[in-house]
């Protein structure tokens, strides 16, 4: 078989590569002509570049992509509402198909460096709640670890379990607030949010107020934190107790309590009563001076932060800004810091724990129970939208767990949320009753990722119809808006949901989330990839690294 | 662990969403640049996606201060070689180097197709409603041909040639727009 230019057969046998279904004669055909005839080739491209423009820009169709939302999903009657799972993302199939291949590269690339089973164990032992993690690891210097497993990473959610410094200094912040710096060599056994085993080693504990009754033990002693900063250096036979501030409670076997106040030192060892001496700072001096350090860069980062958020204020389109600057335990006002939407009302806070923010001296709100909200209502329509929100998750207890979401189902509001297999969820509720799109990332959050803070973001522009969630300030996911503006956001929910639902909520409907929050922004338009990048960056715990 | 891995293991997270916000923004032209080659849908994706996975596990190596698409679309090529070397029919489609010879000219004309193209939308919007849907259930959809044939009612056979007739409706009329102002 022979192929000339321009004919009939030419154009059927370029019309049978494009469908797949050309035979190997034809093939071999179009291949003789191509090499032989430049202007054939030519065309062969042209006609090969509509095809697959046509198969990989789904923005050309975007009028029957918002009619095809509407006629393939359900009706989002009250009975249906229990259907709104995540498992198939409403995106064309390349891009379907796009997102697989990304999470399948992901899981290969951790495979090959022998991480993703690990990973998968962990997440697959607690079966998906990863509440289990008592501590992070915040800081450290130096630090050589003695794990049999994998070393802790800085930032990394820790589970209870051995701690093993070799050498260097490290700071580990338990969930309950302790703080405990050690300094190699030392074993510490993490046994809960609120106690910890220090057989060998030296260690540091600054205790604040609603870590009281903090516990750690020794071969020699136990001792209970009653607010306060203690030393400790343990071997097997011998244990010394400084405290530094308040006081602490000992007791070694069966014996009775005995209280050491400020400024002394026990000396625990055999069986011998504990001899009592004055503390002494020298022997914890580089850990007092690691903890001065971390303190001095955090707070420059925090002053930094404070200098950026001056300016931020001044943007118009900043609707709402909720900086957790205020907070205190007779108020429940979340002020709106936008100056120039003063008229946004503040918002308001429903339980919740005042809880530490990326710095120390940050304040930020810790949710947990079911019950924990902050609620605010956003008044008017809006062309596009950003959201922005610093959040250190502690697990993803639920299926669902929200971030931002409107009450109810209205039409022009929007759910936002993190799914429990760490892929960031989205729904828009379009304009009309019954459509609505649901845009999934890939899975992005990990497990190594809980404990530290994260910076998600979420850019709607309805004119450009994209939907871009980030992660640290990078896009993770690009996706076609189905629906378009205004959105109308009114009544809605940081950290829960409001589903105006009965008193026996479907397991679905209860979507609170467990983590704390420290800032939430809200703009009228749709962000750069540079500004929110920016957003991150001048907002992120650590300087760069 | 040694510590190489525990470095990877750092940097891992963030690597990966650097890697996804390349790769995302580059997956259309990474995926027009394999279907130059091999155009069938979903054999162009399936290679794309292949690409994605040798693109992640190399990605130490990329240069950022280089542009991604061209560093992606050399992987892209190779991993297309590789899937052509085990299909005959392509085999027969691109042998004797003219795969290479494709991509090439492909870049060189670059320029024109984006000019010629640039009207496919409003050419889109021109055709009568039953060929728009049926390009929609083509590639918008990716319903089968199968299925589409059905829906209208046509034959196989005549879906086909139909899709062929829209194609071709749609290149003339991007290319009669694209004539400059003084012609």
């Amino acid at each position: 078989m022979t192929l000339s230019f321009p004919s009939t057969q030419f154009d059927d046998a370029v019309a049978a590569v494009c469908h797949g279904s050309a035979s190997e004669g034809e093939m071999r055909a179009l291949n003789e002509l191509l090499r032989s005839h430049g202007s054939a080739r030519d065309e062969y491209l042209l006609r090969v570049e509509v095809h697959t423009r046509l198969a990989s820009k789904p923005d050309l169709f975007p009028q029957s992509a918002q009619a095809a939302a509407a006629a393939v999903l359900p009706d989002l009657s009250l009975a249906s509402r229990r259907s709104i799972v995540f498992s198939k993302p409403q995106m064309p199939a390349g891009k379907r198909a796009l997102v697989r291949a990304l999470a399948l590269a992901a899981c290969l690339a951790l495979t090959a460096a022998g991480l993703w089973g690990f990973w998968l164990r962990r997440s697959v032992a607690r079966n998906g709640a990863t509440s289990s993690a008592v501590a992070v690891l915040t800081r450290s210097v130096d630090a050589r670890w003695g794990q049999k497993t994998e070393p802790p990473r800085v930032g990394s959610a820790l589970e209870p379990g051995w701690l093993r410094l070799k050498s260097g200094l490290a700071q580990v912040v338990f969930y309950s607030g302790a703080r405990v710096v050690l300094e190699g060599p030392t074993e510490l056994q993490l046994v809960s949010t609120m106690e910890a085993v220090c057989p060998a080693g030296r260690l540091l504990a600054e205790v604040p107020e609603p870590a009281r009754g903090f516990r750690v033990k020794t071969a020699q002693l136990n001792l209970a934190d009653l607010g306060t900063a203690f030393g400790i250096d343990a071997n097997s036979g011998r244990t010394e107790v400084h405290v530094f501030k308040g006081k602490v409670l000992l007791s070694a076997g069966t014996a009775v309590k005995e209280a050491l106040g400020e400024g002394r030192a026990a000396i625990m060892q055999g069986s011998a009563p504990p001899r009592l001496m004055g503390a002494s700072t020298e022997a914890f001096a580089s850990m007092f001076e690691f903890q001065k350090r971390s303190l001095a860069v955090e707070t420059i980062r925090y002053d930094q932060w404070r200098l950026a958020n001056a300016q931020l204020n001044e943007d118009p389109s900043l609707v709402v800004h909720l900086d957790f600057e205020t907070l205190s335990y007779s108020d429940w006002k979340l002020p709106n810091a936008a100056e120039k939407n003063r008229s946004v009302p503040d918002a308001t806070i429903v339980g919740c724990q005042r809880a530490e923010g990326r710095w120390r001296e940050k304040q930020a709100l810790e949710f947990q129970s079911v019950n924990d909200r902050v609620r605010l209502a956003v008044p008017g329509d809006f062309q596009a939208l950003t959201l922005s929100a610093w959040v250190c998750v502690k697990g993803l207890d639920r299926q669902f767990n929200s971030l931002f979401m409107c009450d109810g189902f209205e039409p022009g509001t929007i759910h936002w949320l993190i799914r429990n297999d760490g892929v960031l969820g989205l729904t828009v509720i379009g304009p009309g009753t019954g459509k609505f799109q649901i845009l999934a990332s890939p899975p992005v959050l990990t497990v190594g990722q809980l404990g530290r803070w994260l910076h998600l973001a979420l850019v709607l522009d309805g004119k450009t119809r994209q939907a871009v969630q980030y992660v640290n300030g990078f896009p993770v996911s690009h996706q076609t808006l189905k629906l378009g503006p205004p959105f109308c956001l009114g009544s809605a929910e940081l950290g829960n949901w409001n589903a105006r639902s009965g008193p026996n909520p479907a397991p679905t409907l209860i979507r609170n989330l467990s983590a704390s929050l420290d800032e939430f922004e809200l703009f009228s338009r749709a962000l750069s990839e540079a500004e929110v990048h920016k957003l991150y960056t001048e907002g992120k715990p650590e300087p760069d690294l | 662990m040694s510590a190489d891995l525990t470095r990877r293991f750092d940097n891992s997270t963030a690597a990966q969403q650097r890697f996804l916000s390349l790769f995302l923004r580059s997956e259309r032209e990474i995926f027009r640049y394999v279907a130059a080659l091999v155009p069938n849908v979903p054999d162009a994706e399936d290679i794309v996606q292949q690409t994605a996975l040798a693109l992640w596990e190399k990605f130490d190596a990329y240069d950022p201060s280089q542009p991604f698409t061209p560093w992606a679309c050399r992987f892209a090529l190779n991993k297309a070689r590789q899937w052509i070397e085990r299909r005959q029919r392509w085999q027969a489609l691109l042998e004797h180097g003219l795969a290479e010879e494709l991509a090439q000219r492909r870049q060189e004309l670059q320029p024109e197709l984006e000019l010629r193209l640039r009207n496919l939308e409003a050419c889109l919007g021109k055709l009568p409603q039953g060929q728009r849907s049926l390009v929609e259930g083509y590639y918008y959809e990716r319903a089968g041909v199968e299925k589409l044939a059905e829906r209208s009612g046509r034959t196989t056979a005549a879906t086909y040639k139909m899709l062929q007739r829209i194609r071709h409706a749609l290149q003339l009329c991007v290319e009669s727009h694209a004539q400059p102002e003084s012609a």
